[in-house]
């Protein structure tokens, strides 16, 4: 791990305030009932950036090999994909067999 | 030529996945700990993933979270798992730093930031099951939804939970000397991530 130069500690209050500013737009957004696809949009977007932001300077993976990060991002995202997928198929099979 | 190729290939792919003593150019206990986090991770996207499905198919309309809980006080509880990551942070570095007091400071203000939120959640769980909530059901429409809440929030706070005990073994240890700055990164690692889990609990349970 590297540590920046300057104040080491300046990157936590940093990723802290845009963090409560994040959690409160999107408080916002969720308050003035903006039209659906909107909303989703805006807060799973709000949702990514707020992780990245945690993972990157809270967990230092900014600092660390790019291949640790990519094992970390893309297994968890490439797995839920394939977790929905096989969630999905079981659950229509086991109402079928239910509905038997 | 393919052969040429993938002999080129050889020596970039050993110096990432040769195995030795840091196959990604950490310690072992951190490659550990990053693995265990991943299938941990997976664990809360196999929940979500379920979550989502469940309320995708749900026969009767999905209540509107906003009726339900007080959406200010879920803010507060995440306001106050935010600002316990910022003080883990602070104590990874300050223990890298060789700053053993300011570390041991920022352990404790982050232990405290967890029994905030471990009791917010005590309090969110007991009003809402006065008031009907239960696994088999709930006055608010559909039974999953309830089922929803109790896992997801019950496994992050049985995350959260075990984060504390981490914390305040690795706060008593950090007093007596006994805790080296790689012993206080391994627990922030695991404090972040149950962080992070409640970043994505926050947005698609709470909000969306």
């Amino acid at each position: 791990m590297s540590v920046t130069t300057g104040n080491p500690y300046r990157i936590y209050r940093i990723t802290w305030v845009i963090l409560l500013l994040i959690t409160v737009a999107m408080l916002a957004a969720e308050a003035f009932h903006l039209p659906r696809i909107f909303l989703i949009v805006f807060l799973l977007a709000f949702m990514m950036v707020k992780a990245t932001m945690i993972g990157g300077n809270f967990m230092h993976l900014r600092y660390e090999r790019r291949s640790l990060a990519l094992v970390v991002a893309a297994g968890i995202l490439v797995t839920s994909l394939i977790l929905y997928s096989f969630i999905s198929r079981e659950f229509r099979y086991i109402t079928e067999r239910l509905s038997q | 030529m393919q052969a040429e190729t993938a002999a080129a290939h050889v020596p970039a792919l050993e110096a990432h996945w040769g195995g030795g003593a840091s196959p990604f150019g950490a310690t072992w206990q951190k490659t550990m700990m990053w693995i265990f986090i991943v299938t941990d991770g997976l664990l809360f996207s196999g929940l979500l993933c379920g979550y989502g499905f469940l309320r995708h198919v749900s026969p009767v309309p999905w209540p509107r979270q906003s009726e339900v809980f007080s959406i200010p006080f879920i803010a507060l509880m995440t306001f106050i798992l935010i600002t316990s990551s910022m003080t883990m942070g602070t104590a990874v570095t300050a223990a890298r730093l060789g700053d053993r007091k300011r570390a041991l400071n920022n352990l404790v203000f982050t232990i405290v930031g967890g029994l905030c939120f471990l009791g917010c959640q005590a309090y969110e769980w007991s009003h809402l099951i006065h008031e009907g909530a239960r696994l088999t059901g709930n006055p608010w429409g559909p039974p999953q939804f309830t089922q929803a809440f109790f896992v997801l929030t019950g496994f992050h706070g049985s995350h959260v939970f075990s984060g504390l005990v981490i914390l305040i073994i690795t706060a008593i240890r950090t007093g007596m000397s006994k805790t080296p700055a790689q012993g206080i990164e391994m627990a922030g690692l695991y404090w972040h991530f149950v962080d992070l889990v409640w970043v994505f609990i926050f947005t698609l349970f709470y909000l969306l």
